[in-house]
């Protein structure tokens, strides 16, 4: 591989210190090309020059080759029924976001690749421990109500998501990250987000990960769902609560208007009409596909199916503070009984990635590779249980959501466990139940002694690392409280460089893999379906359908 | 207290009763009935054993094949054998239906004797809840008890009981109605035999045929009721192979083509149906002669 080091000298100029150390881990073989791009749009370098550099080190860019494609006609999509109102600011149900990503952008997209891909800001970058971010806006940017988008509304848009008062939903990123006055405008397209607490990878906060960061007019005053005034392709032409919307194209789209003239949206209580509805001919995409229900579609010739990875998973708890789980050895064993490439192979139909017990899955850059794989030991596992005084076994409920593929998982770890005399008795709920009031004491996903919860994707694991695994977490149904973890946790957080952040994700993992609170055994793929020859279909993981570039 | 009169009418009912069970072991309607029910119970109280595999034992490589020579029935999402879940899954269905068909026999003829031999304002006031509780669709009622009671199989049990029991008390008060007018009721009476004795053991051996064909009729709907509860997501959990539940699980998979996850299910739960019902109309053309 050769290095063109003067090339690289030329572009390291005008970069920063984190920057340049990129380029430097890239140079000496430390960073693969992958990460390279992925974490190097974190730290805001442009696509271009990213690939300008990868050039340099003697990486070629891969072309995209593009398709041609009829423009105009109608693309009719198949989704969820919003679970509430369409509000910008309390959404929290991926088919409220599937609306709502038709009309509305944030300022980062969080690509498929874990890429933070420029939308609405053009650039960004942090001070040197990464407290204070500064983007710098695309101008030229029209909301739907014609007015021109400056820093004046990115501001009052973050200012609405941090504030408590307004029952917004960021606040699951934002609280002990960033306040109302935290976000201040240095001109008319630059603004600086000052954080309480250093961040690395601060801009998924105001991606698409944090879907509520949909960029609104600064008067922005409730009631979305009447006009839907945002930035994105399309317009709001009708939207009828429980049955559908449509759409038209956005002819002063800043990236140029769409291909398609409409989008028609129909909702869906379930996904066996969705799947018959596409193989009626009724719709074109699906924006959501369980791979359970949609495996007979596949492999059906006539579609098209859009795997996404993502860091989608479907965690085991096992309640550590309280019997059979308080020794660790406990949940270890029990760890060890499950044979993961099974699971993905048969339950998931190998659309997933292995787990290893921690939220780092392989695909996030800052995941260290040389933790090993933890892989089915009975041996092994029987031992811990000796180990532990619990030869004879254990007996336990396992209480859990009726949602994907989460019912047929259970069996199987109840099937499992049987090896090492786990006697596992099954609840299985409706969602609602499940989730009760959310809080400690009511709700039996936070307060049952063993359960499964579904989470949805993030393109950083800050989430996953905080809510259900820090003794401070309010989503913490292991009940795990380790000051030594807490205290790895923060570091990763608040550390800036790929090195750093793989060195605390390395304690981390092997932490997670010695204690067992939870179990990861798969990170599934985000399934879209499409009819055959539909091209330009971007979705997010975390249920975004961007139908700009879309055509048959 | 045995009169003479008594003695006779004793005689010639269990003479009656002895040449009506012949006649119903002796009608097809009735054998072909009780065949597949038994059939099904031999399934319930041996299946397990009897199955070329575990059914609960998963098989994720080989999950969802097709029908073979290896799996008759093929395999479910998980790779279990439908052959033997089908045949394990009489278990939970034959043991919760005529439990609680039971428990609606045993209070709805308590009610329906209370009702039809008191007569007057209780049976005014009793006849009207009866009434309002009939006009409520079964399975929505419940879904509301469940709904308060939780969900385990003991509240099963008792909802479907308690749903069905006004049904049968309806018929055993109309059929008590008949009766109360009778020579042996007025005898009883003025020998002051009490209420409950006369009842109990005056009146209700004399019921018994309309009772039975109901409660068969009621064990018919129990079946389905259980099935549509374990469809819905109520009392029985998985890993159970119980068929509503499995057809629960499954009918997502019908779109893919994988129709042998429902499709026998389905055929068990009417089979099991057409069974009882066919027991019941042997026995009921026989009685009502």
């Amino acid at each position: 591989m050769a290095i063109n080091y003067r090339l690289l000298d030329i572009l390291r100029r005008g970069r920063s210190e984190h920057q340049n150390h990129l380029i430097d881990g890239l140079a000496r073989g430390t960073v693969s090309r992958r990460e390279f791009m992925r974490y190097g749009s974190v730290l805001g370098l442009s696509a271009p020059l990213l690939g300008s550099v990868a050039g340099a080190i003697g990486y070629s860019a891969s072309v995209q080759p593009a398709r041609a494609a009829m423009a105009g006609g109608t693309i009719r999509v198949a989704q969820t029924v919003p679970a509430a109102a369409i509000d910008p600011v309390k959404i929290a149900d991926g088919g409220g976001i599937t609306v709502l990503s038709q009309v509305g952008e944030a300022l980062v997209l969080s690509g498929k690749d874990l890429t933070a891909i420029p939308v609405l800001a053009e650039s960004w970058s942090s001070n040197k421990d990464a407290t204070v971010w500064t983007f710098k806006l695309r101008q030229g940017v029209k909301f739907h109500n014609g007015k021109t988008m400056t820093a004046d509304d990115v501001v009052a848009t973050f200012d609405r998501l941090a504030n408590p008062d307004n029952g917004s939903n960021a606040l699951s990123v934002f609280s002990g990250l960033l306040s109302k006055g935290g976000t201040r405008k240095v001109d008319d397209y630059t603004v600086e987000f000052h954080l309480e607490a250093a961040n690395g990878n601060f801009p998924y906060a105001v991606s698409t990960d944090n879907y509520n960061a949909v960029i609104l007019p600064a008067d922005y005053a409730g009631d979305f769902e009447k006009s839907m005034i945002g930035t994105g392709a399309f317009k709001l032409e009708k939207y009828t609560p429980k049955v559908g919307a449509s759409f038209i194209r956005n002819p002063d789209y800043w990236g140029g208007p769409a291909k398609a003239d409409r989008v028609e949206i129909s909702f869906y209580d379930d996904y066996q009409p969705q799947i018959l509805a596409l193989q009626g001919g009724q719709v074109d995409i699906i924006t959501q596909l369980p791979v359970l229900q949609g495996v007979g579609l596949l492999n059906d010739p006539n579609f098209e199916i859009i795997s996404l990875p993502s860091s989608a998973h479907q965690q085991v708890h096992m309640r550590t503070d309280k019997d059979p789980f308080k020794d660790k050895r406990v949940r270890r064993a029990i760890a060890l009984c499950l044979d993961r490439p099974k699971l993905v192979q048969g339950l998931m139909k190998g659309r997933a990635a292995i787990g290893n017990d921690s939220p780092f899955m392989a695909a996030y850059p800052s995941t260290d590779a040389s933790v090993p794989q933890r892989e089915k030991n009975i041996a092994e596992a029987k031992q811990l249980m000796e180990a532990a005084g619990m030869a004879g076994g254990f007996k336990t409920t396992l209480t859990t959501e009726k949602y994907l593929e989460i019912p047929d998982y259970a069996v199987l770890i109840q099937n499992a466990v049987k090896e090492i005399g786990g006697n596992i008795e099954l609840n299985i709920m409706d969602q609602g139940a499940y989730y009760g009031d959310a809080v400690y004491g009511k709700s039996p996903w936070l307060d049952s002694d063993m359960g499964i919860t579904d989470y949805g994707h993030r393109g950083v694991p800050n989430v996953f690392l905080q809510a259900p695994l820090t003794s401070t977490g309010t989503w913490n149904s292991a009940h795990f409280s380790n000051p030594e973890y807490d205290a790895l946790a923060k570091g990763y957080i608040a550390s800036l460089d790929l090195e750093s952040q793989r060195a605390a994700a390395g304690k981390i993992q092997t932490l997670l893999l010695d204690e067992t609170p939870l179990i990861f055994s798969y990170f599934y793929d985000y399934l879209t379906a499409t009819k055959k020859g539909t091209t330009g279909v971007v979705s997010t993981a975390m249920s975004h359908l961007f139908l700009r570039e879309a055509s048959f | 207290m045995m009169t003479d009169d008594n003695v006779r009418a004793e005689t010639i009912r269990n003479k009656k009763e002895r040449r009506n069970l012949y006649r119903i072991i002796g009608s097809y309607t009735f054998c072909i009935g009780a065949a597949i029910v038994l059939f099904w119970v031999l399934c319930a109280i041996f299946g397990r054993m009897l199955v070329p595999f575990d059914p609960f034992a998963d098989d994720m490589l080989n999950s969802l094949s097709p029908p073979s020579t290896e799996h008759w029935f093929g395999t479910d999402q998980l790779g279990r054998d439908v052959f033997s879940r089908v045949i394990a899954g009489a278990r939970d269905i034959l043991t919760i239906a005529p439990l609680a068909t039971l428990i609606s026999a045993v209070v709805g003829t308590a009610l329906g004797l209370v009702m039809g031999y008191s007569g007057g304002v209780v049976d005014e006031v009793t006849s009207r809840i009866v009434d309002a509780v009939l006009a409520l669709p079964t399975v929505i009622v419940a879904l509301l008890a469940l709904t308060a009671l939780g969900t385990s199989i003991v509240a099963v049990l008792f909802v479907i009981g308690f749903t069905f029991a006004p049904i049968i008390a309806r018929t055993v008060r109309a059929s008590v109605l008949t009766e109360r007018g009778l020579d042996y009721v007025s005898a009883a009476k003025l020998r002051r035999e009490s209420s409950l004795y006369i009842m109990f053991f005056e009146i209700l051996p004399n019921i018994i045929p309309p009772i039975v064909v109901e409660t068969t009729v009621r064990l018919g709907y129990a079946i389905f009721t259980v099935a549509t509860l374990s469809f819905i997501g109520f009392g029985i959990q998985p890993p159970s192979p119980d068929w509503g539940l499995s057809i629960s699980t499954n009918y997502g998979l019908i779109g893919g083509g994988y129709w042998w996850t429902v499709v026998f299910d389905s055929l068990a739960i009417a089979s099991l149906v057409i069974g009882v019902n066919l027991m019941a109309d042997g026995i009921q053309s026989v009685l009502n002669d």
